[in-house]
């Protein structure tokens, strides 16, 4: 038996946007354990919100995570609204909708372009980030802002979509879709590629639901589980229908987020076509009642859960956030051992880890 | 092989970056980028101070002086939002970086009529 040593992957890793670590047990050059350490990116948000007015605390959510900041306060939002309950006028929760999906694509882009940079492929992560530049464009256009969107307000939303820019939003997004088919195609059907992910990280169906795994890395496993089958907002009107792969491995990963890049886009559309006229906004009678509500959001990592207790006045009792990503981290310990070292980077990402959401 | 088609139209295909500083890209018309403000028309109410989520403005009554904290601000667009007067906007071109927080100082002019509202 060669000699164990104990490898620290991370929290600074070329491949790792966020810090976390992997104290990775090798044998040569084989992953026998790993024990991950979280922790590096507290911020106590979750009791910041405590102590700001309901209202504030929209912006503060946003910042949770930079690439799903649009759903957490939209999530936010949400939470709040079922307190009193309060119902959103229908183009407020079809415009949420929108920029959910709009959220999706990029984000999904992102993961993309990271994917293909931690195998090496420079040229395709700089391809997947140009498409990815027109959709943060078309954020920054209806939305005013490419990261942290602040669209949504408790009982709706607080900007519109005109019809010259839904023209050009549907512009883009058909231009979008094309550019990042044919990127799409040399990442599926690539022999390095497929080399590099395929049978990488497998997580059988009974494995994936024992470890209680949320978003694009469950439906990989073959799970048909996605938190937009419950029909809120808008999704309810749309034609949707959860994108399931069976392969259980890195490439089954990519592959299921490829073809929701294609469903977040023909949800815009659809939802573009839809849209129906009237308020944008309904108006919060008084503080948030002494109550409880959670609220389940699919993210483009999975699923987010938010809880809120309000207590009657303009502060909440108690906020708490489940983020995907800290569903997700325990199928490491799953996936890794049995691995090369040289495997690591893909497989950690294959999660699309989003470790300051985790750790707010 | 599958890639070289998107190898070729970057041949000959320009840079998809641009030359910034030199260039920059007009900022589009409806972006967040900083905020204005108007003298004249603000009266001192306060409610953009109590509203902002970023602790970002001050109001000094006695002085009649409105403080905007830029280093503080996040640009979210509520104080705009909540202004019963108009006095505060958000222009679409993005505050260059700076070296000090220093806060800018504004002197509010309008003066508030008897019994006039404050906005909340």
């Amino acid at each position: 038996m060669a000699p164990r040593t104990i490898t620290p992957f991370g929290p600074q890793h070329p491949v790792l946007p966020e810090p976390i670590q992997l104290k990775l047990e090798l044998e040569d050059e084989r992953v026998v354990g790993v024990v991950p350490a979280i922790g590096y990116g507290h911020r106590g948000i979750e009791k910041a919100c405590e102590l700001n007015e309901y209202p504030k605390n929209i912006y503060l959510c946003e910042r949770i995570c930079g690439i799903c900041s649009a759903i957490h306060g939209m999530t936010y939002c949400d939470v709040v609204e079922k307190l009193w309950p309060l119902e959103i006028p229908p183009r407020a929760s079809y415009l949420r909708t929108i920029w959910a999906e709009m959220a999706r694509t990029h984000s999904h882009l992102l993961w993309l372009g990271l994917l293909a940079d931690a195998f090496g492929f420079e040229s395709m992560f700089m391809q997947y980030w140009r498409i990815r530049e027109k959709v943060l464009d078309i954020l920054e256009i209806t939305t005013g802002h490419r990261v942290t969107q602040s669209v949504s307000i408790v009982g709706g939303v607080r900007r519109d979509i005109d019809d010259d820019q839904k023209k050009h939003c549907i512009e883009v997004l058909k231009d979008v879709r094309k550019e990042a088919e044919a990127l799409n195609n040399v990442l599926v059907n690539d022999y390095t590629v497929k080399a590099r992910t395929v049978g990488k990280g497998v997580l059988s169906y009974d494995q994936a639901i024992a470890l209680g795994l949320c978003g694009p890395h469950l439906r990989a496993s073959g799970v048909k589980e996605d938190c937009r089958t419950q029909g809120y907002w808008a999704y309810g009107d749309l034609s949707y229908e959860p994108i399931v792969a069976t392969g259980g491995d890195s490439f089954s990963r990519a592959a299921v987020r490829v073809g929701e890049l294609y469903q977040a886009i023909d949800l815009q559309l659809e939802a573009f076509g839809k849209l129906p006229e009237g308020e944008l906004a309904a108006k919060p009678k008084g503080n948030p009642p002494a109550n409880e509500a959670v609220s389940r959001v699919e993210q483009p990592r999975g699923e987010v859960f938010y809880y809120a207790k309000g207590n009657g006045t303009r502060n909440l009792e108690r906020l708490r956030v489940r983020t995907p990503t800290y569903a997700n981290i325990p199928s490491l310990l799953v996936m890794l051992p049995g691995c090369e070292l040289a495997d690591v980077p893909i497989i950690v990402l294959s999660i699309d880890p989003c470790i300051s959401c985790t750790e707010r | 092989m599958i890639m070289l088609p998107t190898v070729v139209r970057n041949l000959f295909g320009g840079p998809a970056t641009r030359m910034y500083p030199v260039t920059t890209r007009e900022p589009f018309a409806r972006a967040r980028g900083h905020v204005e403000f108007n003298e004249d028309l603000c009266n001192q109410c306060g409610t953009c101070a109590r509203r902002c989520p970023a602790i970002a403005i001050d109001l000094d009554k006695d002085k009649k002086e409105w403080i905007l904290h830029p280093d503080r601000c996040i640009i979210c667009e509520v104080c705009a939002e909540v202004c019963p007067k108009d006095a505060i906007t958000i222009a679409p071109q993005w505050r260059a970086p700076f070296y000090k927080r220093e806060a800018i100082i504004y002197h509010s002019k309008a003066v508030k009529e008897k019994g006039e509202k404050t906005g909340e």
